[in-house]
């Protein structure tokens, strides 16, 4: 038996014992029912959990100049309205993406980041965590529809250079 | 050359095993690790269940197989090891920030390191591969 053929024995063993152990198992994954995650997700490393941050004392930062705020809503959410002052860096911006924006805002020393709802944006908080464990990573609280509806110090309007920006680190003008 | 081959054996026969045992306890979120590469997302909850125990099935022949299923299981680790760092360069490419998943819950986001590990874990298995082509046929 040539080796290609015993190798393709190799693979079709362990598809063979994967699926009798799923099936075997109690809790096993239903393949047919398993749904993608519509967010993208980090796993937990060791560093600090992000905090929740309140609009209220989120909207108190603004303006000081070692604190960042991230919209990681789509592009089409951002255009249409975000925190002013706000860089734009999306679920899926990748590691070179974050990296580059504290790069790009090194003086960072606390980075606000929201989504739509607060669980919106764990994932990218979780992630510049992770990277960045010196920084204060703040997840803010009910996202930017509780800031909206807040109606807090730093509005939010639309980006008037989003559509010369090129990319997920447009920085938003103050309307 | 032998005892540089033996070593290349042990340590990508046992690599396959240890990510193997890592993986196959928790298939969902193995699962959800591999729909977040965006990869022929669709096959993931398939390949969650069939991954790791073909990477345990062919990691334990590149360890204890008789010869003939060493060179078998060479192969078969190219074959892995080449799905593995085509995904993982489609991720980099693509700048998605996604956990590895390589070694379970704990492995790290996927880096360019993470390719490059993966080239010397296909250099490595492809030296077995060749050390022991006498046994192919």
């Amino acid at each position: 038996m040539p080796s290609v053929i015993r190798a393709l024995v190799l693979v079709v063993a362990g598809a063979v014992v994967g699926l009798a152990a799923n099936a075997a198992r109690p809790h096993g994954l239903r393949i047919a029912a398993f749904a993608p995650p519509t967010e993208c997700t980090g796993g937990e490393h060791g560093a600090p959990t992000p905090a929740v941050m309140s609009a209220t004392e989120a909207s108190s930062l603004c303006g000081q100049a070692n604190v960042v705020i991230a919209d990681t809503r789509p592009e089409n959410a951002f255009v249409e309205g975000h925190v002013a002052g706000a860089v734009h860096l999306p679920c899926d911006a990748g590691g070179k993406t974050a990296d580059e924006a504290l790069a790009h805002f090194s003086h960072a020393q606390t980075i606000v980041v929201y989504g739509n709802s607060t669980d919106d944006a764990r994932p990218v908080a979780e992630s510049l965590q992770r990277r960045h464990p010196d920084v204060k990573v703040a997840v803010l609280d009910g996202g930017f529809v509780g800031w909206s509806q807040a109606g807090l110090a730093c509005a939010s309007g639309p980006c008037a250079d989003c559509k010369t920006s090129k990319g997920p680190l447009s920085k938003a003008s103050n309307p | 050359m032998k005892a540089l081959v033996l070593v290349a054996r042990l340590v990508v026969g046992a690599l396959f095993v240890v990510a193997g045992a890592l993986k196959i306890g928790d298939p969902t979120a193995f699962a959800t690790e591999i729909a977040n590469y965006r990869f022929f997302a669709e096959l993931a909850p398939w390949l969650a269940v069939i991954l790791p125990a073909t990477e345990i099935v062919v990691g334990a022949a590149l360890l204890v197989g008789p010869k003939k299923w060493q060179n078998a299981g060479a192969l078969a680790a190219i074959g892995l090891l080449v799905m593995f760092t085509v995904a993982i360069v489609h991720v980099v490419r693509a700048g998605i920030n996604v956990d590895c998943g390589c070694f379970g819950g704990n492995s790290g986001p996927v880096t360019a390191w993470t390719a490059v590990r993966d080239l010397a874990l296909l250099a490595a298995a492809a030296l077995v591969f060749r050390g022991t082509k006498e046994y192919a046929k």
